[in-house]
């Protein structure tokens, strides 16, 4: 045992059994004739001793001091140890008994909790851990893409500055800032994910409109994508809860831009909100062609992209990413097919969980 | 027409550097730069340069820093370049005196219209207060004199604090204002730096005043920031 933990218990240890005293002669002096009460001091005594210290030695050692005072102190002949009275080693067992009992039961608890904490101490961390390698697998395999992409245009475009006409020229550095702005969203994403996993899987919470998330998301859509068409709506009635804004407008962000990219229709998208009363809930719904069954489950692992097609390349991480801000939040996002395509919904509760301040 | 504008740019990659030179100059603009803060300074004391623009991370000195020392003897304007999710830099350098800021990477359009604000600012005179009597942007008309705003030529009534902002706001419009500038500007500068009453109005004039409060068209949030109100079409 830890010296410390030593000086600890004996602290507690007397100063638990001084009470006791201290109290017992006060009902001694108040009620006379009650020598119950007294004992039964003594064993609430005892039992806080055992819950709070560790090990089995102070429980034992202050319940033969609690049979000895009551002997000596508040039993007649008063001042005299005298263990001739009847049924006084009854008494004694008692104490014993009780000490014994309390103490074995609180040490398993405490070794019981200590192992829980670490078992989910261990848990956390390997999930964390098999977030932060998937995301990592992801990223590689995503980035590489569009830089092979860069570097051939580039690379074309020099080597042939001279046979190519205006057009080609042209088309190859499109291409080139196609793929520039797909890699500053990708590398947007990953920034956010570093502003969570700064503050270990914990976001920054401060009370925000939710109509300027929204509206903010909107316009920074219609920066990288000019013609998307979005039917937008939020409540009239303002709605102001806690989050980190840039996040949740990234998650919002990402939704709508797959919902344009990957719906594979030209039908407005839609986003609302609704209101509930534990949460508000974001919507974005499009008119597309849905999301496979199979797919549904996994698609917000990110895990689902590697190996697979480049066909939705940057679907994979922008979505996990969303799963990790939204669960970082204390949300939930999810996908549903409706009749005509695919809806992406995610809510936030409107209260901060009491950890959160 | 006008001479032409002196620029000065400070920013230390050499690549970003070279393009918005390029697109400055071939804009009309004077441009001469640095590649860190302390050239920078004494080309900005030493030139006198009409605005400058500063990207926050240099290497040999912290861009507030840079900022405080220039607002210490001028009151040029500063536009800052800066990265998209660090919004409390953002702040820091509005607070410390900078114009305006532009979010790496931007297009050639914004930097062109957010220079152009940023040296109205200096050609109006004094300070923010524009000499205009009355803001137009759409079918949004602001009358200071009369205290009148309208839309499609019909009258909307505002409280005395929407009114209030809307006024500041528009009077700095194209330029980004900070929830607490806002605020101290609006109800006083000891008020409560709790701005969500200010959230309220903002919902309110947004409800008044543009068609879809999802999809503004007059007055956008910059996330963390503050709010922006769309430039003034009588300048």
């Amino acid at each position: 045992m830890i010296k410390s933990q030593k000086i600890t218990n004996l602290i507690i240890t007397v100063s638990c059994l001084t009470a006791a005293t201290a109290l017992a002669f006060l009902f001694f002096y108040l009620v006379p004739n009650n020598g119950s009460n007294i004992a039964l001091i003594y064993i609430l005594a005892l039992i806080v001793i055992v819950r709070f210290t560790d090990g089995y030695l102070p429980g034992l050692f202050s319940s033969v001091i609690a049979v000895i005072c009551v002997n000596f102190l508040f039993t007649y002949p008063y001042f005299e140890l005298n263990f001739t009275l009847a049924g006084y080693p009854i008494t004694f067992l008692e104490m014993l008994a009780v000490t014994l009992f309390t103490s074995t039961m609180t040490t398993s608890m405490k070794e019981q909790a200590k192992l829980i904490a670490e078992r989910d101490k261990l848990l956390s961390e390997a999930e964390k851990e098999k977030m932060r390698a998937n995301l990592l697998r992801a990223v590689s395999h995503d980035l590489r893409t569009p830089l092979t992409g860069i570097i051939g245009a580039s690379a074309s475009y020099l080597e042939n500055d001279g046979t190519l006409s205006d057009s080609e020229k042209n088309s190859i550095v499109m291409h080139i800032q196609e793929d520039a702005n797909w890699l500053l969203n990708m590398v947007e994403n990953l920034l956010s994910v570093t502003r969570i996993y700064d503050q270990s899987t914990k976001v920054k919470k401060t009370d925000e409109s939710v109509e300027e998330v929204v509206s903010a998301a909107m316009l920074r859509l219609k920066k990288r994508i000019p013609d998307a068409q979005v039917n937008v709506s939020v409540p009239d009635e303002l709605l102001i809860i806690p989050m980190d804004a840039i996040l949740i407008e990234q998650v919002l962000l990402n939704l709508l831009e797959n919902a344009i990219i990957h719906s594979q229709s030209e039908k407005p998208i839609l986003c609302f909100v609704d209101d509930d009363s534990q949460t508000v809930t974001f919507h974005v719904k499009d008119f597309g062609i849905g999301i496979a069954e199979n797919r549904q489950y996994d698609i917000f692992d990110g895990s689902s992209y590697t190996g697979s097609t480049d066909s939705n390349k940057g679907m994979g991480i922008g979505l996990s990413i969303c799963k990790t801000i939204i669960t970082a939040h204390g949300g939930i996002i999810n996908v549903r097919n409706h009749e005509h395509g695919a809806e992406f919904y995610f809510s936030l509760p409107k209260e901060r969980a009491p950890h959160e301040s | 027409m006008n001479p032409k504008k002196q620029l000065l740019l400070i920013e230390d990659e050499r690549n970003i550097c070279n393009f918005i030179m390029t697109t400055l100059k071939s804009n009309d603009y004077k441009v001469s730069y640095a590649l860190n803060a302390q050239t920078g300074l004494s080309l900005a004391a030493s030139q006198c340069p009409d605005l400058i623009l500063l990207d926050l991370g240099l290497p040999d000195m912290d861009g507030i820093d840079v900022i405080k020392k220039i607002r210490s003897w001028s009151n040029l304007p500063i536009i800052v370049i800066s990265a998209r999710t660090q919004e409390k830099e953002k702040v820091e350098a509005l607070d410390a005196g900078a114009d305006d800021y532009i979010t790496k990477p931007f297009g050639t359009s914004e930097l062109m219209a957010r220079i152009r604000t940023a040296l109205r600012r200096t050609a109006s005179g004094s300070g923010s207060q524009s000499p205009q009597n009355r803001y137009t942007a759409g079918s949004l008309v602001i009358d200071y004199e009369k205290h009148i705003i309208t839309i499609d030529g019909e009258i909307v009534h505002f409280t005395q604090i929407e009114y209030k902002i809307l006024t500041f706001l528009s009077q700095n419009a194209g330029r980004v204002i900070t929830y607490d500038s806002l605020i101290s500007h609006v109800w006083g500068p000891f008020a409560d730096s709790n701005n969500r009453i200010l959230r309220v109005n903002m919902a309110n004039i947004r409800r008044k005043l543009e068609n879809n409060p999802a999809d503004p068209h007059y007055i956008f949030t910059e996330i963390g920031i503050g709010y922006r109100m769309i430039d003034n079409e009588n300048q």
